[in-house]
């Protein structure tokens, strides 16, 4: 135990940042993604001019001509004035702090601020040497190779860490529903629904490689949700409809139905499926807001997207089919037995269980059809199974911590000598863990 | 962030997150910090008892130099029989804790200050035995001091990491701490370098109050005579002397002063890297602005060949 340090698994999102241990069964920390700096943010939003204001040279590099004052007073330590996480946040909203978010659409697009971001989270939070430790960092699907040498390079050449894996996230969410007992055989292959907050992905995977030309993303996640129980709150006219309220319903109360229409008249048959809700704000008061319909209405829009969206109309289910039947054709029958939810807006009760008929309902459709076609022919069936498991949220975290804490994880991983030996190049290629010929 | 903390920030959040009050849950965590120490949150029994241990690679000679003492003044009514693979566990019932706010304040700080209690020991023995001496060496002038008391009491070790160790001597004058050190990188020890020079050299010029610190290669003279010392003729071993001087190791101060210098060795890590991750910032500015300069440099009117249909060219007549 005290020989062998546990692996550090680091899993930075666009939203969240999951940080922890390998073996635990939950991240130690779980925060923003973003870093305060010292000075006006480059605006929150462009991410273009994304550059960090370095300070300036100190004077005995600018030739010393003007910029009076001490040498000693040059040596500033500006740079190490920043925060990270919910105290960024927190020092965002004071003066003289501007706020970043480094990683967009899952990728890392400031490294500087990167870089400040990792040595905080491994120094503050977790405090570990990183001499002492392997790590193993996520990426998402379809992350440029220059983008994993780049991260290879603050990792091993700033921090001097023992050993580096990186992973996919996609893989590491299947690896995580391992843990589910419908699960039998421990296959890589697998399709993904992975739903956060900004968007929702859908990527198959097979044999633990992503099958990229059939990814299909589509724009609605956590916050959609949130809107539209808003909005459904606000056309009631509720005494309180802030989106923090909204949120809160919808992670307490939402759930999802098996039929929109006899919902709405089990509603209205039994009074006491509405319910109420109360909201204390800081100053001590407190409000009650009735919780009706949205219950069901919510993560509806997920099947029905036309309740809330106007520009998109394709249901979650016909999606996923949709990638299932634009992959390869050998893969396809162990990409539907495996669909695997991944992320915080999956969790709705009974989710899985409709996505699963749904999409259970077009195969067995179009199985009738080819029937039909084919004058009397037999199909054998094709097995749907959508796998709900307990560790959703941070799927791709608790993946990591899985696969970080076998024996044989450290000799996956790249060391700080092969590093040395040949360069950033040596993360364009991991072995994968835990697929064929590894056990 | 300047200095790092000493505290355990997870530790410390947990017990304020169960303390307020929020439903008990079960937990059951590994969780890691400097040095190689490793400590363990579970709730063995139900989830309304937390059990916290920690391991500690040095922990036998922490004993030897009084540590039970040290935990058992921090921790008294809560200390359980170690954990399996740990060396010190304490057990904390959700049910019973202190009635007042500050109370279980004071002991989420005292819990997530574990770490750093446990290697308090032998600077506190070696305050103590500092004070003992000192009194002992007024009733003498200088050149009657007999050799004991002009001398200084043991060096204490302590191999808190594979390679590196803390000694800590006491005398009657003052109390002497070295580190040993080891760089594998080639870069990281041109840094400490850099940085150690910036110690010894902050004393001559503006923090008169500092201690006074020194950097060699070798093993200073106050290590004579101890065994197992690393070798450091290949540069690579450094050993970094701390001398804290009696108003270092006033009874307000001395606290503080251990607090401090436990974490000097990470400190000192932690400030190379983010030097580093400085440095590339600067590179990576720098390499932007050669970029747009390269791109700006195109010539104006580029003279481009120009062909008909057919592949032939027309010549100007000059």
């Amino acid at each position: 135990m005290a020989s062998q340090t546990p692996a550090v698994v680091m899993d930075n999102g666009t939203g969240f940042s999951k940080l922890g241990f390998a073996g635990n069964d939950s991240p130690s920390f779980v925060f923003p993604t973003a870093i305060a700096t010292k000075g006006a943010a480059g605006g929150t939003g462009g991410s273009g001019s994304g550059r960090p204001a370095v300070a300036n040279k100190p004077s005995f590099l600018t030739g010393g001509t003007g910029q009076g004052g001490a040498l000693s007073a040059k040596r500033g330590t500006e740079d190490l004035d920043f925060f990270i996480g919910d105290e960024a946040l927190a020092a965002a909203n004071g003066p003289g702090y501007g706020i970043h978010y480094p990683v967009r659409h899952g990728q890392v697009e400031n490294w500087d601020h990167m870089e400040r971001f990792w040595s905080n989270s491994i120094f503050k939070y977790l405090r570990v040497e990183p001499e002492d430790h392997y790590f193993l960092l996520t990426e998402p699907p379809l992350n440029p190779p220059e983008n994993r040498e780049n991260t290879a390079e603050i990792m091993f050449e700033s921090f001097n860490c023992a050993g580096l894996y990186i992973a996919v996230q996609a893989v590491l969410a299947l690896a995580a529903s391992w843990t589910s007992s419908k699960v039998t055989d421990r296959s890589l292959t697998g399709t993904v629904i992975d739903s956060g907050d900004g968007v929702t992905h859908v990527i198959p995977v097979a044999e633990g490689y992503v099958i990229g030309s059939s990814i299909k993303s589509i724009p609605i996640a956590g916050r959609d949700i949130t809107y539209f129980v808003q909005s459904l709150m606000r056309d009631r006219g509720e005494p309180d409809s802030s989106l923090k309220t909204a949120e809160r319903v919808k992670e307490e109360y939402c759930y999802v139905c098996p039929d929109i229409v006899k919902e709405f008249s089990r509603f209205d048959r039994e009074p006491d499926r509405f319910l109420k809700h109360t909201v204390t704000s800081p100053n001590g008061r407190s409000v009650t807001v009735d919780v009706g319909y949205e219950r069901f209405l919510a993560p509806e829009i997920f099947f029905n997207p036309e309740i809330y969206s106007s520009d998109f109309l394709t249901p979650l289910p016909t999606v996923v089919d949709g990638v299932i039947q634009s992959s390869p054709i050998d893969v396809r029958r162990g990409l539907y037995k495996n669909i695997v939810l991944s992320g915080g807006s999956t969790l709705y009760k009974d989710f899985g269980r409709r996505l699963q008929r749904d999409i259970k309902h077009m195969v067995d459709a179009r199985i009738r059809a080819s029937e039909v076609r084919s004058g009397g022919k037999k199909s054998g069936g094709l097995e749907v199974q959508v796998v709900t498991h307990k560790r959703q949220r941070h799927g791709p975290w608790f993946g990591g911590s899985l696969l970080g804490q076998t024996p044989e994880f450290r000799s996956y991983c790249h060391t700080k000598t092969e590093y040395d030996e040949i360069g950033p190049s040596i993360v364009r290629r991991f072995n994968l863990i835990g697929g064929p010929g590894s056990t | 962030m300047l200095l790092l903390d000493y505290q355990n920030v997870l530790i410390q959040s947990l017990l304020t997150e169960r303390f307020s009050g929020a439903p008990p849950v079960s937990i059951d965590q590994v969780v890691s910090d400097f040095d190689n120490v490793a400590f363990h949150v579970s709730t063995p029994e139900s989830k309304s008892k937390i059990q916290i241990s920690i391991g500690v690679k040095c922990y036998k000679e922490l004993l030897q130099y009084g540590a039970q003492e040290v935990l058992e003044r921090e921790y008294g009514p809560y200390i359980v029989s170690p954990e399996a693979g740990y060396d010190f566990s304490i057990l904390i019932d959700l049910d019973n804790l202190p009635s007042d706010s500050e109370g279980r304040e004071d002991l989420i700080r005292r819990v997530s200050l574990m770490k750093r209690n446990a290697m308090a020991a032998p600077f506190e023995r070696a305050f103590d035995d500092f004070a003992h001496r000192q009194e002992e060496a007024s009733k003498f002038t200088r050149e009657s001091a007999p050799e004991g008391v002009r001398e200084g009491g043991e060096v204490m070790a302590i191999h808190y990491r594979d390679e590196e160790a803390i000694y800590i001597k006491a005398s009657h004058d003052r109390v002497t701490v070295i580190f040993s050190t080891i760089f594998r990188e080639e870069t990281d020890r041109i840094y400490g370098k850099v940085f150690l020079q910036e110690f010894v050299d902050a004393r001559r010029r503006a923090i008169q109050n500092a201690p006074q610190v020194l950097f060699r290669n070798e093993p200073p003279l106050e290590l004579q005579g101890v065994r197992g010392l690393a070798d450091g003729s290949n540069g690579e071993v450094g050993y970094v002397t701390f001398v804290l001087f009696p108003r270092h190791l006033t009874p307000q101060r001395r606290q503080e002063t251990i607090s401090h210098i436990q974490t000097f060795r990470d400190y000192f890590h932690y400030h190379i890297k983010a030097s580093k991750a400085y440095i590339h910032s600067r590179m990576r500015r720098r390499t932007a602005d050669f970029l747009q300069v390269l791109n700006r440099a195109r010539p104006e009117n580029e003279e481009k060949e120009r062909k008909t249909a057919s592949g032939r060219t027309f010549r100007v007549q000059g």
